[in-house]
């Protein structure tokens, strides 16, 4: 800080007052010297009294002060933003430094080049800057957000900025490639001041990548979605024909090819139009491959992992019966009054024995197509039903397998009791069997069913789960009488049971399962043990409760089976997205828990596109939280369903991909005529990181303290003084011969 | 001389025997033992409903033979002796399907049979109403009339209308052309169609006339102007009925459709 004085005028005369004064006083001795031409004598009298006398008046009105004050100079504020998106990872065109080294040496050169200005450093990726982390391996964000960086400068309470430096390799998703000079304006205008930018990267590197993939629409199973595959081919790379591959990562086996293309590279770029169609609703990941190119120096983003929320249109069902009963009717009946879902039946309405004193042509049964069903059109299908059916009579053994597949490759099926069903059925032992949620007792002389009446028991998981909760909306803790059950073993690893027999147990000594529900691979499967659940609509309680509680059954089973999200007991997402190498966070979003619902949390994430430990995390709940996020240990690039279980309740299933680069790493071509332009149209300049240096910066603000004003001489002085001049100029006038 | 499998006697010693019902004991010990029923509570059951003063359906045995025909014919479990329900029973809403026959004069519907009734309508039940004294013309008798006006008070909203031979009840299982029961009656049933379903099913020809039997295993009733031929489409056209009750439109399904075109252009009765 410093100390200077210097003279000025009074301190109750404002500038302008002054500037009016020393005009006037300038005005009358023009007027003095025009004057003198009608003189006859002693010019150079006249002129000097003159001037003294004007001085003086003057002095008498300014009334002079010396002024003494403390000064200091304060360096513009210049907010530095630096771009920290996983772009800045990517080396440059020699395949050397990284764009985050090269960032870090031109900030420091600019710090180093502006000694008067005050630099505020910022990294900008997504949302609003954050102070910069200091440099060091930072895996980076995966946005490259310019836009939300300024806007939230322009709406912060904190000192304005004289200017902003962008430090940046020019890939931004905000302003976008073909921003025009009229949305960069629009950018500066927000905070009206320069903004400067200074370019990492000249120069692309060689590499081959899947810049974008887009879908027309929203992905619905079984329906063809069209996918725009964009390929790009840059930095000298010599490539005329790309491969481009799509496939499925699925948990039961190794990824499913869905379709393939080759991609003509025009200009460094192409555009590829595939069509792909998925099966399964629910969250799915699809890898979009090319092929790899020699040369290519950045192979991470050769593809891409892509989650597609496939919707259901409509749901396929299968119905199987093996006989006509009441309970295939209620079902029949539940299925075809639901407009949304899409029925294929096949009831069994004639045995070998049954004599029916009629010819072939008499009849209207066709065949059981079951060769047709089980082998080619199964996967067509969103869940199958089979309801009182044997599968030894009508050939439907030596498709289990198949039915098998179909489940862990996400398919649904519920197996619904009667005479035919379960051990009855000769399911135990088969593939099919391995997919039940229970187990099937398939030992010699095993007991097929207890036809004693009962009636079935909630089971506390069946208390609180959400797909039983618009059945117990209906009928609360009631149930009808069952006339019986299919008798079936413990519940496998992994299953629920929802409904227990009342007395009844398993050879393990628990209570036997009446109604149990499972995942097994991609898929969903129920067993019901019992054909009474049409009673849910024809009894006492169904005519209390207008025979809703059946359909409100089904709409819950079915609805699980498809993965509803009203049924799921929780909801999954990653919070912010998942980068490689990075821990991601899983948010969990729960229904409120009751006084009495379980606590804890366990997350068992396991690795798609390849064998992986899995993961195992565990967490609790607090009492009345309706989220919650669980930490994950960094995890490598690919693809990963997690699986949530609450308490002692069904699972819910959710399937995320982690990225080595992500959006941030699809198109590795830098950018700097984008930041040039920004500079132009914001009055900013712009320079390369070698230059940064020289990037001129706001001068600096001189600011005053401690101002001390003296008066020269007392008021009266001056007045005084004015007026002998005055006095003299007059007597002076008189002897010259002007008036 | 005829071709065929020769028997030769077989000498068995008692050493042989005994171990061939050993062996049979074993391989029937290691089946599993069949779920031979849960009851029979979802098999079909042509529920006898009384009104009034009624105490038994026209024809006594007509039910049970309908559940048996169903049976030999079908796999659909259906009970041999069916139950009987009044209209003003709570019970009146166990089963989907009741069967009203009679041949006299119906009483009027009390309130609390009328409210019985649109509770078993409300949950999608389905009624037969079977005019046992049909004319051979297909006349209605007092009874079907009767029946007719009390049904309208139970479900006032809504009409009869005729089931032709392209209605799925007359495919549900037999290929049928026409309705026929004891008499000819018209070609048509008449039906109250509620929510796409044939909630009451109207029968001019006396339909348990056809089925019922004596204990003495002979027909009770002769089937007019047919015969036999008659009354074995008048059991298939109630093995239809019992068909749609358990089954709906499973044959309206469009899978069936192909076939089913194609049979009928075969099948000429």
């Amino acid at each position: 800080m410093d100390h200077a004085t210097r003279l000025g005028p009074s301190g109750d005369l404002s500038p302008a007052v002054a500037a009016l004064a020393c005009g006037l006083a300038l005005a009358s001795f023009g007027m003095l010297l025009v004057e003198m031409r009608r003189r006859e004598r002693g010019g150079a009298l006249i002129a000097g009294t003159g001037l003294f006398a004007v001085v003086a008046l003057l002095a008498a009105v300014l009334r002079p002060a010396r002024i003494s004050a403390r000064e200091s100079v304060v360096g513009a504020r210049v907010v530095v933003l630096a771009d920290t998106s996983r772009s800045m990872a990517l080396p440059d065109a020699a395949g050397r430094d990284r764009r985050r080294d090269v960032r870090d040496e031109a900030v420091a050169k600019l710090q180093a080049a502006a000694r008067d200005a005050r630099l505020v450093l910022l990294g900008f990726g997504e949302g609003p800057p954050t102070p910069l982390p200091e440099p060091g391996p930072a895996a980076g964000g995966q946005r490259s957000d310019l836009g939300a960086a300024l806007r939230a400068l322009a709406a912060s309470p904190e000192e304005r900025p004289a200017a902003v430096v962008v430090v940046s390799d020019g890939r931004l998703d905000d302003p976008p490639e073909d921003a025009s000079d009229v949305n960069l304006r629009a950018l500066g205008d927000a905070l009206r001041v320069p903004i400067s930018a200074i370019a990492t990267t000249r120069e692309a590197p060689a590499d081959a990548s899947v810049r974008r993939v887009s879908a027309a629409g929203a992905a619905v199973a079984h329906v063809p979605l069209p996918v725009r595959v964009e390929v790009g081919c840059d930095g000298g790379l010599q490539c005329d024909e790309v491969l481009v591959t799509a496939r499925e990562l699925r948990e039961d086996g190794p990824p499913m090819e869905l379709t393939r293309g080759v991609a003509h590279v025009r200009d460094g770029k192409a555009a590829l139009d595939l069509t792909i169609t998925l099966e399964r609703a629910g969250s799915r990941i699809v890898e979009i491959a090319i092929a790899h190119q020699p040369g290519d120096k950045i192979p991470e983003n050769d593809r891409r992992l892509v989650t597609f929320d496939v919707a259901r249109e409509r749901v396929r069902v299968l119905h199987v019966a093996g006989r006509p009963t009441n309970d295939v009717r209620a079902l029949r009946r539940w299925i075809k009054g639901d407009a949304s879902v899409d029925v294929v039946a096949f009831f069994i309405l004639r045995t070998p024995s049954d004599e029916v004193h009629a010819t072939q042509n008499e009849l209207a049964l066709i065949p059981f197509p079951v060769d047709e069903l089980f082998q080619e059109h199964l996967p067509s299908f969103d869940a199958i039903v089979l309801q009182d059916f044997d599968a030894q009579p009508y050939g439907l053994e030596k498709y289990l397998e198949n039915i098998r597949r179909y489940v862990r490759r996400g398919g649904g099926l519920v197996m619904v009791g009667g005479e035919n069903s379960f051990v009855a059925g000769g399911y135990a032992g088969t593939p099919l069997a391995d997919v039940l949620p229970v187990e099937l007792d398939g030992k010699p002389g095993a007991t097929s069913a207890d036809t004693s009446p009962f009636v079935p028991e909630w089971t506390p998981a069946g208390a609180t789960s959400p797909l039983l909760a618009p059945l117990r909306d209906v009928v609360g803790d009631e149930l009808p009488q069952m006339p019986g059950a299919n008798v079936l073993g413990d519940v496998r690893p992994g299953g629920v049971a929802l409904w227990r027999h009342p007395t009844r147990t398993t050879r393990s000594g628990g209570r036997m399962p009446v109604l149990a529900i499972g995942e097994e691979g991609d898929g969903r499967t129920v067993a019901l043990a019992v054909d009474g659940t049409w009673e849910l609509e024809f009894s006492e309680l169904g005519a209390h409760t207008a025979g809703r509680g059946h359909g409100a059954l089904w709409d819950g089973l079915l609805g699980w089976l498809m993965r509803d999200p009203r049924f799921e007991p929780a909801q999954l997402g990653v919070v912010g997205g998942c980068t490689a190498g990075q821990p991601p966070r899983i948010r969990v979003r729960l229904p409120q828990a009751g006084a009495d619902e379980a606590r804890s949390i366990v997350l068992d994430v396991s690795r798609l596109d390849k064998p992986a430990p899995p993961v195992h995390v565990e967490a609790a709940r607090k009492a009345d939280a309706t989220s919650v996020d669980v930490g994950l240990p960094a995890l490598e690039a690919g693809g990963y369903t997690a699986r949530l279980r609450v308490g002692e309740g069904a699972t819910t299933r959710y399937d995320f991909a982690c990225e080595e680069g992500g959006d941030e790493w699809a198109d590795s071509r830098p950018d700097p005529a984008r930041l040039r332009a920004l500079a132009r149209v914001t009055g900013g300049a712009f320079a390369f990181a070698a230059d940064a240096g020289s990037l001129p910066l706001p001068k600096p603000t001189r600011v005053s303290a401690e101002r001390h004003v003296t008066p020269l001489a007392p008021p009266w002085s001056w007045t005084a003084a004015a007026a002998v001049l005055l006095g003299v100029h007059w007597i002076a006038r008189r002897r010259s011969g002007l008036a | 001389m005829r071709a065929g499998l020769v028997l030769r006697p077989v000498r068995f010693s008692l050493v042989f025997a005994l171990s061939c019902v050993g062996a049979c004991a074993c391989l029937a010990l290691t089946l599993p033992r069949p779920a031979s029923a849960f009851g029979d509570a979802g098999a079909f059951d042509p529920r006898v409903l009384l009104t009034g003063n009624q105490t038994g359906p026209a024809h006594e045995s007509a039910p049970g033979r309908w559940a048996w025909e169903l049976m030999q014919r079908t796999s659909a479990p259906a009970r041999l002796h069916a139950s009987v329900v009044r209209a003003d029973d709570p019970a009146v809403v166990l089963s989907p399907f009741l069967y009203w026959s009679g041949d006299a004069e119906v009483a009027p519907l009390t309130g609390a049979e009328i409210a019985g009734l649109r509770r078993f309508f409300a949950l999608g039940g389905v009624m037969l109403v079977d005019d046992a004294g049909a004319g051979e013309r297909g006349d209605e008798s007092p009874f079907g009339r009767g029946a007719r006006r009390e049904i309208a008070r139970v479900l006032p909203d809504a009409t009869p209308v005729a089931l032709g031979a392209e209605h799925v009840v007359f495919r549900t299982f037999y290929l049928l052309r026409r309705a026929e029961g004891r008499v000819q009656g018209p070609a048509s049933l008449d039906a109250i169609v509620r929510g796409g379903q044939a909630q009451v099913i109207f029968s001019e020809h006396d339909l348990g006339g056809a089925l019922a039997r004596g204990a003495s295993g002979t027909w009770e009733r002769p089937v007019v102007p047919g015969g036999d031929l008659q009354r074995e489409r008048a059991i298939r056209l109630a093995v239809n009925i019992a068909m749609y009750v358990l089954c709906s439109n499973y044959k309206d399904d469009q899978v069936h459709a192909p076939f089913l075109m194609r049979r009928r252009a075969l099948y000429t009765p």
